[in-house]
């Protein structure tokens, strides 16, 4: 379980204040969708849980362990996977698994056996000699996913995991979070695909500008706003939290 | 430090695998080779090897006739008599540097001059020993007290070795340092901006890999790849002067007359492995702070432009430096490579050197590190 309470996020070099206030509780088993427009500070909230940022104040707990007392041990049981995240194109997927393998002290045994189950299921096996720079976008996203869960993570961070693939591979990627959930595993996901958070996740977590404006559970979610859809309920609560700056600049003006 | 050799063969098979950098790896040495060959093909032949019709073995201070004593590849080999001073005649033009000269001058301690990385002289050295102990009881011995012996002492002709070491020496901060930062930036950028620019770098950050370590293993892999391929530059470099020598091509850049101890050469690969490592050093802390390949290569550019001018300076200066020059870095490495070569380092200035060279690229670590954690890395 991940426990993150008033997290802030200030970036010292332009003074950017990207996360102001952002609570949550992560449980394992379950599927925790992180929702917000862009630039809400999604993003940020995600490299700091993955432990990428260091959070200006607030903290961050994995099972009551916090972040910053053992960053090395916590890195071990998470995996992030994002868009910006690559892998060497020039090697193979076999390469790429013998080294992410060792980075994590993995046994060479061990490396075998989840490279297989992985490489199985997600359909690389037949093209695991092959160089990475030569696969498709799909292959890529499906390769990358593979290696980021070959250390057997507890916690798996996704941050827009289906963006630009097709119906195919997002199918093959939703099914294998829905069967990591099944393995008891903490899952995050961000996205702006509302759909997507609605079909998969048990809890919900809205960011509006830097600030955790709704966590809960995901079918309470429009219920609680007093409207009948989920994108009902988005709207409300960006308008309701949302600060206008442009608006301030204006009369400013 | 788990994970730091893995970093290391990692980045070494990737270079490996990357045909731009095998390129620059590859290319840069061989335009060096062709070049040094090439200048020195086109150079105006000085008509040396046409001039020496006959190897010659001059004699000093003793009556000899002029006579003929056989042939060495085609060529006859003279013995003339020298009527002048020994050391006039070794500094004139009649001193061809196949020949040999024997000093007579004192028939027990009879010198040999010869030119030692000569494979000819040496030969004819032989011959002239030979022939001086042949000759010595029907020449010599009425002339000597009962019993005694003649010495032969070989000298070899410092005149020639002490001009092509000036030559490398001042030419050696350039050559080292040139392509060593050359490549240092080239793989440098590769290594931490090239990975940001494909998105590989977060992949690692967010292994347990500990900062230091790979931090390291970039370093490392940069050094010794840079090591290596500047190795190859300086070796094709002495291949294509073997080359000229072989094809009886003066080589332009002298280095057929060298004379290098092992010991000096140690010292220089010593010093050159700890400029490689703060040159790393400092490839991998610009590289941190940019986004992709070009970007990092042209935030180098100020560094190897400021070791190419150090190297510059160092190539023209005159006289021995004070010893205030040996704690600026960079240039203070050139002066060493110079001193080393001519014969000139002394140990207080080498320690000064390695001391500031070790203590910057220390520093330059430590930097590395701390901006390793700060957000503009990671953003």
């Amino acid at each position: 379980m991940i426990t993150v309470s008033h997290l802030k996020k200030t970036f010292r070099r332009n003074k950017v204040e990207a996360v102001k206030d952002v609570s949550m509780e992560i449980r394992d088993g379950q599927i925790f969708a992180l929702l917000g427009p862009n630039g809400a500070g999604k993003t940020t909230t995600m490299r700091m849980l993955s432990t990428l940022l260091l959070p200006t104040s607030g903290s961050i707990c994995y099972d009551d362990v916090p972040l910053s007392e053992d960053t090395e041990a916590i890195r071990r049981r998470i995996a992030f996977l994002t868009n910006e995240i690559r892998l060497d194109g020039q090697f193979t997927p076999d390469e790429l698994a013998e080294y992410y393998g060792r980075l994590y002290e993995m046994t060479p045994e061990k490396i075998a056996e989840n490279k297989t189950k992985l490489f199985d299921y997600f359909g690389i096996a037949e093209f695991r000699n092959r160089r990475y720079e030569t696969f498709s976008t799909g292959m890529k996203q499906k390769t990358s996913i593979a290696i980021c869960l070959l250390h057997d993570p507890d916690t798996i961070i996704f941050d827009e995991p289906t963006n630009g693939l097709d119906i195919l591979t997002q199918n093959l990627i939703e099914e294998y979070m829905l069967k990591l959930k099944e393995e008891g595993k903490c899952i995050i996901l961000s996205t702006h695909i509302l759909d997507l958070a609605r079909r998969l996740s048990d809890r919900v977590g809205v960011i509006v500008d830097g600030k955790s404006v709704y966590v809960g559970e995901m079918a309470e979610l429009a219920s609680s706003q007093g409207v009948t859809t989920m994108e009902e309920a988005f709207l409300k609560l960006y308008k309701e939290n949302h600060e206008e700056k442009a608006i301030v600049g204006k009369h400013k003006e | 430090m788990h994970g730091l050799g893995t970093i290391f063969c990692h980045e070494m098979k990737k270079i490996g695998k990357e045909k731009s950098l095998l390129l620059g790896f590859i290319l840069l040495p061989v335009i060096s080779l062709l070049m040094t060959v090439g200048v020195s093909l086109l150079q105006p032949k000085g008509g040396e090897e046409a001039e020496a019709q006959a190897y010659r073995m001059f004699f000093a201070g003793v009556g000899i006739e002029r006579i003929n004593i056989g042939s060495v590849d085609g060529k006859d080999v003279w013995i003339e008599p020298v009527e002048e001073d020994v050391e006039t005649f070794l500094k004139s033009d009649a001193f061809h540097e196949y020949d040999v000269l024997v000093d007579y001058s004192d028939i027990q301690n009879v010198h040999i001059y010869y030119y030692e990385n000569n494979g000819i002289s040496a030969y004819l050295k032989l011959s002239a020993e030979s022939f001086v102990r042949e000759s010595y009881s029907s020449v010599f011995a009425g002339r000597l007290p009962e019993g005694s012996q003649i010495r032969t002492t070989a000298l070899t002709d410092l005149k020639e070795k002490e001009n092509a070491n000036r030559i490398i020496a001042m030419l050696l901060p350039y050559m080292l340092i040139l392509p060593l930062t050359a490549n240092i930036a080239n793989f440098a950028s590769d290594t931490v901006a090239g990975d940001k620019a494909r998105g590989t770098f977060y992949q690692v950050m967010l292994s347990p890999v500990a900062p230091i370590s790979l931090i390291l293993g970039k370093i490392f892999s940069v050094c010794a790849i840079s090591l290596l391929s500047s190795t190859l530059y300086i070796g094709l470099d002495v291949l294509g002067s073997v080359l000229c020598e072989k094809f009886g091509v003066r080589d332009v850049f002298g280095f057929s007359g060298v004379s290098v101890s092992s010991r000096q050469i140690l010292l220089i690969v010593l010093y050159a492995v700890l400029l490689c490592y703060f040159f790393s050093n400092l490839g991998v802390l610009i590289s941190l702070f940019c986004k992709d390949m070009n970007q990092a290569q042209i935030a180098q550019l100020p560094v190897t432009l400021l070791c190419t001018v150090s190297a510059l300076l160092a190539m023209f200066r005159f006289g021995i430096s004070p010893k205030s020059h040996y704690l600026i870095p960079i240039y203070n490495l050139c002066l060493i490579f110079q001193d080393l070569l001519n014969g000139r380092a002394r140990l207080e200035n080498m320690i000064m050197v390695a001391v500031c060279l070790f203590v910057l690229a220390v520093a330059v670590m430590v930097v590395t590190l701390l901006s390793y954690r700060s957000e503009r890395v990671r953003t």
